[in-house]
């Protein structure tokens, strides 16, 4: 009895450093692997959200409502977004920071970044205003006017992201509000949701993001 | 005598100077009824598109409140005040973004956001009409992306970069203000 006493304090007395050390590694682990993303300005999460086999019909030009895998082209970024066009304020001021930020990157990074609104008011947005509000953003080839008017999918594509809208009662004029995840997320060639920036992220911090994750993307493109 | 009529007609025209001047000023100036408005603009929109906003920066002296607004029919069919909400509690996104990085790594560690029903981590961002927008007094209160803002309905046809959008502002003291908006793509 005494022996076993004895023996389980100076297990104690190992296990508890011993767990503040494993607690420890598990921290710095935990901060150098967001060190080897090369310090993202925008939110990563743990663990990363995926988008796996989600793929969503592309009412843009290129695309004439063919479906498109969410995700990244090659070793490329594809920036996902939810929103609407009737959207006076949130939505265009982030694409503008979208366009801004693509602005500051070198042509051919900027060729390999993809930018994709999710509408998430189908019967507003049809495919020709989706692409006329794009087009007034980036150029042509460069975004997708992810439409579905399938409730059950689109609510899938919230999940995924983590995202969720809802749309208001329309009043007598119908006109209705409607309230939407704001963020916008990157998500690479494996579908990995990268990084995601809340609104009002400068475009010089989602430039710099992008570029650390291209540049990261084409060192390894079979990551 | 003669002086007196030449000093008057002197400092009258001054004044005429001065209002030329003022008017000249219309986007920034409200004509001397206590607030100040300044860089006014409105945001280019896409051919396709039916809403757009208008932002500014106002200024009152004695406190005043911003209570209606209006544009002229062929621009808008409605002209409302809006604030740019974002949904229920503060979501672990935006308090990420604004501290150091030990607690954006807390955020992400929740796990919360990525689960099928969290509506507090996704950050939802909506709009809602207000009856004003209250300017205290020595404060500046800017109307910009992501707050308050006047929200155009019903375009009537497409805003472009250097177009000029009279509005008029409804204050509750100092009355009628009138402002030209440029359109800016930003």
């Amino acid at each position: 009895m005494e022996v076993l006493r004895i023996r389980s304090l100076t297990f104690g007395r190992i296990l508890v450093p011993l767990l503040i050390v494993a607690a420890l590694a598990v921290i710095v682990t935990g901060c150098g692997s967001d060190d080897s993303s090369g310090e993202l300005n925008g939110i990563t999460r743990v663990p990363p959200a995926r988008t796996g086999n989600l793929t969503l019909p592309d009412d843009s030009p290129q695309s004439g409502g063919r479906e498109i895998e969410v995700k990244g082209q090659a070793d490329g970024l594809m920036l996902v977004y939810f929103g609407y066009t009737s959207c006076p304020d949130v939505c265009p001021t982030t694409l503008a920071d979208l366009r801004n930020a693509l602005a500051e990157l070198d042509p051919d990074q900027r060729q390999r970044v993809q930018v994709s609104m999710v509408t998430v008011d189908p019967d507003r947005d049809t495919g020709h205003v989706l692409n006329g509000y794009l087009a007034h953003f980036f150029g042509p080839g460069q975004y997708h006017s992810l439409r579905t008017t399938d409730p059950a999918r689109l609510d899938r594509a919230d999940r995924i992201f983590g995202a969720s809208h809802k749309l208001g009662k329309p009043d007598a004029d119908g006109n209705y509000d409607v309230s939407h995840t704001a963020l916008v997320y990157a998500v690479d060639p494996q579908g990995t949701v990268e990084v995601e920036w809340p609104f009002g992220t400068d475009a010089d911090l989602i430039a710099e993001d992008l570029k650390t994750l291209l540049d990261k993307n084409s060192q390894n493109p079979d990551a | 005598m003669k002086k007196l009529v030449l000093i008057t007609s002197l400092i009258l025209a001054l004044g005429i100077f001065v209002a030329a001047c003022g008017s000249d000023d219309s986007d920034t100036d409200s004509g001397g009824t206590g607030v100040e408005v300044t860089d006014v603009w409105a945001r280019t929109t896409t051919p396709t598109q039916d809403a757009g906003a208008i932002y500014m920066t106002i200024n009152s002296e004695d406190g005043d409140a911003l209570t209606g607004v209006k544009v002229p029919a062929s621009v808008a069919g409605m002209a409302q005040l809006h604030e740019t909400t974002t949904g229920g509690e503060p979501t672990d996104s935006e308090s990420a973004m604004e501290s150091d990085d030990s607690e954006s790594m807390d955020s992400g560690d929740s796990g919360s956001m990525g689960t099928d029903d969290s509506d507090g981590g996704s950050a939802m961002m909506g709009m809602k009409e207000v009856e004003k927008i209250d300017i205290p007094a020595g404060e500046t209160v800017t109307l910009e992306p992501g707050g308050f803002h006047i929200m155009l309905m019903e375009l009537k046809g497409q805003i472009k970069a250097g177009d000029t959008i009279p509005v008029t502002l409804t204050f509750e003291k100092a009355g009628t203000v009138k402002v030209d908006a440029t359109a800016q793509d930003q």
